[in-house]
């Protein structure tokens, strides 16, 4: 392979930190030297965070199916690294073949949250690729974007030459047949993008600018509305059965296959809930045989059933039950991300061969149930309860129960309400536990500040001002039992930064630059995190970010991410915020009949349901 | 790993792969024995393990030439058709040596390898008799001083390093070869000897070529 980086990266292994993280060399490496063409898909963040991101390894196996088309992956060096390469004048490169990352022919970035941000300026700077796309040449990488945060790209749209909206399994092989197609026909880069805006689900930023009335104008070919790309059925495409198999420990350190996408429950604060409908199950026969094959090309130990609510798929136990029996004694075990109360049963969870060591972790979110019902949580105390009971009961002595403090409509009782929950299940779990196994019972309670999304029904909402959560955070502090209870609080000045950049236009991207400049990365690692950087930042180009935070978007204002069209109608999200106020609930799409959120007559799709029926 | 079958394996880490700890070529190993299809054995309990134990921890940075692992096997199966299908099933710069059943009841790799052979490869330069010399001269001294982590800690020469280091000079190449002691108390690590006798910056690469069991008979491998 051309310029090969190796010989100057392996000098630098003996000064850092867990090599392991450079030295590529795992198994199930795909390699094509001699490829046509090269894409890198970088996440960024370290090796041990971005090795367990699923849609990476997806997308690299799609890429796979191209014969002529290299894959190779790329992460953040740490701290120790960055600075010895640039110190000795070494570029980001590759895993595989160690080159530069400047040389591939298109990078893919995924834009998984945002407080990865800044990462993605330091790793372009690192490869010595112009920052903004407007600065790029013809010889440089295409720069494009993908993932959750795609659904409100303005911060991040001028480093990106194009982001995707949605789904990637087709539109990544869509992205690389045009830009083939343009180098072929010797385009320049402005045609190279405008040939990109056909495809749909890619947003091209520079083809977008404010228009008179605030609301960004398209200038053609580029969609007024970029429409997400959607999957109709996720059953022709198969989990990838063998990825990669790190060395290092990382995050998820396990097998994992999608066992459905999407989700109905109808959250109104989560993003993940609205933009990824409608649901999608694939079947249990393709999902027993991925795992199985899975497990035998990589060798892992434990394989994770992923998805928003893998409990709600229709047919979770039989699957469950086939893994038991074709897994037994091989000491794998299989995992799910985590459990609603209302699908807890304690036959589900000992299949989930959890034992009695780790706990189980159920999120009830808000501590009233006026507030669980305006979040349309559409879970009971009772319900909860019942759950804790029965877990306690059949032997579990650890529970982390996840709360959010700051919804819209929370009121100062709703906060005190959790202390309240808490101390009820805390008795309940007492109670069910024999007295000498008191000691070592625990409830855990994971308490984070809310950050207002774009595609939810709270979307006009502000986020809670940070003076106010912290009065809160206190307020719980002293509503809280304090035995055999562990509170922990989310970093709400991560939190903060997080707002800002999910719910704010193309002015944002300044003041990503100008914190990237003053030393702003890994900002999702509370040890490199610092708000003040970022908040003098923002005020540095005229941005008062705690303003930017809590300000509520006006019902008739235009939206940042107004051109981007997740197939959820406006009308819907806004007829939910006024739910919400009310406290009225929305059911589950899946359970009973459609409550027009307006995906699956927008977008072409359905919902795709296993076995024909979900419980409710 | 008493009941069963006791399978070692002799294996290498070398090239890229030297820069893997201990615990990353661990895991390495236990996924590449699932991989294998191999009839391991698993631990009783919540959470079953394979049970797999290594010979002496191999710092980050230093490849192996002949490194040990035992893996209990429900079953037998013939040495031939597990060199085969572990060869299949991981990487070369990890892959193994040779492979031997030896008696369950044997103590374990980590208690009974107690001697590690390196060669340590000199940055080119100087003659083969001037480190011959400085390495005679600090021997003569009888014992080292090592700061490690912070912490001081002499060793006594004699017992550190049981055999005389060995210099060998072809093709521009210079390698002292060292036997060295592991211990209870940690074992000197050749690149200080030899930054010690010969100055800081000269050392180009460590490899350990072999680990020995010392008994009433002498020295020998492990298989
Ligand atoms: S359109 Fe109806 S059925 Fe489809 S996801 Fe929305 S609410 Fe559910």
């Amino acid at each position: 392979m051309a310029n090969d980086l190796w010989p100057q990266v392996e000098k630098l292994l003996g000064r850092i930190e867990r090599p392991s993280r450079y030295i590529d060399g795992e198994w199930g490496v795909l390699r094509r030297p001699d490829a046509a063409y090269r894409v890198a898909l970088m996440y960024p963040d370290t090796y041990e965070v971005g090795m367990a991101n699923q849609a990476l390894q997806v997308l690299a196996a799609r890429l796979a199916t191209i014969e002529d088309v290299a894959t190779e992956r790329v992460f953040l060096p740490w701290v120790d690294m960055a600075g010895l390469m640039r110190e000795e004048d070494v570029p980001l490169f590759t895993l595989e073949s160690c080159m530069p990352v400047a040389d591939v022919d298109l990078l893919g970035i995924t834009l998984s949250n945002e407080l990865t941000y800044s990462n993605v300026l330091e790793a372009l700077d690192l490869a010595r690729i112009p920052l903004r796309a407007a600065d790029r040449r013809e010889s440089h990488a295409l720069v494009i974007g993908g993932g959750p945060s795609a659904h409100n790209p303005e911060p991040m749209a001028p480093f990106f030459d194009a982001i995707l909206v949605g789904d990637g399994e087709d539109a990544v092989l869509e992205i690389v047949a045009s830009h083939r197609a343009s180098k072929a026909r010797g385009a320049s880069r402005e045609e190279t993008v405008r040939a990109l805006a056909s495809i749909e689900g890619v947003y091209v930023p520079s083809l977008y600018s404010p228009g008179a009335d605030g609301r960004m104008a398209a200038s053609a070919p580029a969609p007024a509305r970029v429409r997400r790309r959607v999957l109709a059925d996720l059953d022709a495409y198969p989990a990838p059965s063998c990825p990669v198999v790190p060395y290092a420990d990382v995050v998820h350190d396990r097998a994992t296959v999608e066992v459905l996408r999407g989700c109905s429950r109808g959250c109104r604060f989560c993003q993940a809930g609205m933009v990824y409908r409608p649901v999608r199950e694939r079947p249990a026969d393709s999902i027993v045989r991925d795992v199985v094959e899975g497990l035998a090309c990589t060798g892992f130990e434990e394989v994770s059933l992923t998805s928003l609510s893998t409990a709600d798929h229709s047919q979770l136990e039989s699957v469950l039950r086939r893994l038991v029996g074709r897994l037994e004694g091989t000491g794998t075990a299989i995992s799910v991300p985590s459990l609603r109360v209302d699908s807890f049963t304690v036959p589900l969870a000992r299949l989930l061969g959890d034992g009695h060591k780790s706990g189980l972790t159920f999120a009830p979110e808000a501590g009233s149930q006026r507030l669980r019902d305006a979040i349309n949580k559409n879970i009971t105390e009772e319900e909860i309860v019942t759950a804790v009971d029965q877990a306690f009961t059949a032997g579990w002595r650890r529970v982390k129960l996840y709360f959010m403090i700051g919804l819209p409509t929370e009121t100062d009782d709703d906060v005190r309400a959790i202390g309240a929950l808490v101390s009820r299940v805390v008795s309940v779990a007492r109670e069910a536990t024999p007295k000498a196994e008191r000691g070592g019972l625990r409830v855990a309670v994971s308490v984070s500040t809310f950050v207002p999304k774009a595609h939810t029904p709270f979307q006009w909402d502000g986020q809670l001002p940070f003076s106010d959560v912290r009065r809160r955070q206190e307020m719980l502090r002293d509503a809280m039992p304090r035995r055999g209870v562990e509170l922990s609080f989310h970093d709400a000045e991560s939190s903060l930064l997080e707002a800002v950049l999910a719910r704010g236009g193309r002015e944002v991207a300044d003041g990503i630059e100008a914190a990237w400049r003053a030393g702003a990365r890994f900002d999702a690692w509370s040890e490199q995190f610092s708000l003040t950087r970022w908040l003098e930042a923002f005020s540095s180009i005229g941005i008062d970010a705690g303003e930017a935070a809590s300000r509520p978007y006006a019902q008739d204002e235009p939206l940042p991410w107004g051109h981007i069209d997740s197939g959820i109608s406006e009308a819907f999200l806004h007829l939910e915020r006024v739910r919400a106020e009310a406290a009225t609930t929305t059911p589950d799409c899946t359970f009973e009949d459609c409550t027009g959120c307006g995906v699956c007559p927008g977008l072409g799709v359905d919902n795709v349901i296993a076995e024909g029926a979900r419980r409710g | 790993m008493a009941e069963g079958f006791r399978l070692r394996v002799c294996f290498h880490k070398i090239g890229r792969l030297r820069f893997l700890s201990h615990l990353e070529t661990g895991r390495a190993w236990e996924r590449a024995a699932r991989r294998a299809r191999l009839p391991y054995a698993v631990s009783q309990g919540f959470t079953p393990r394979m049970r797999l134990a290594f010979g002496p921890a191999l710092p980050v940075g230093t490849a192996g030439e002949r490194e040990y692992l035992d893996i209990a096997l429900t079953r037998f199966v013939p040495v031939a058709e597990v060199e085969h299908a572990l060869h299949a099933a991981i990487v070369p710069e990890l892959g193994p040596v040779e492979c031997r059943y030896v008696s369950p009841v044997e103590g374990s790799l980590a208690s009974r390898l107690t001697i590690a052979v390196y060669e340590v490869e000199i940055e080119g330069g100087s003659p083969q008799q001037e480190i011959e010399r400085s390495l005679v001269a600090l021997m003569g001294t009888g014992r080292l001083e090592v700061e490690h982590k912070g912490k001081q800690k002499v060793f006594d020469l004699a017992t550190a390093l049981p055999k005389e280091p060995e210099v060998r000079s072809s093709e521009g190449r210079t390698v002292v070869r060292m036997w060295v002691r592991m211990g209870e108390q940690g074992s000197l690590r050749p690149e200080v000897f030899i930054t010690a006798a010969v100055g800081t910056d000269r050392v180009a690469s460590v490899t350990r070529t072999d680990l020995l069991i010392e008994d009433d008979q002498g020295w020998r491998r492990p298989l």
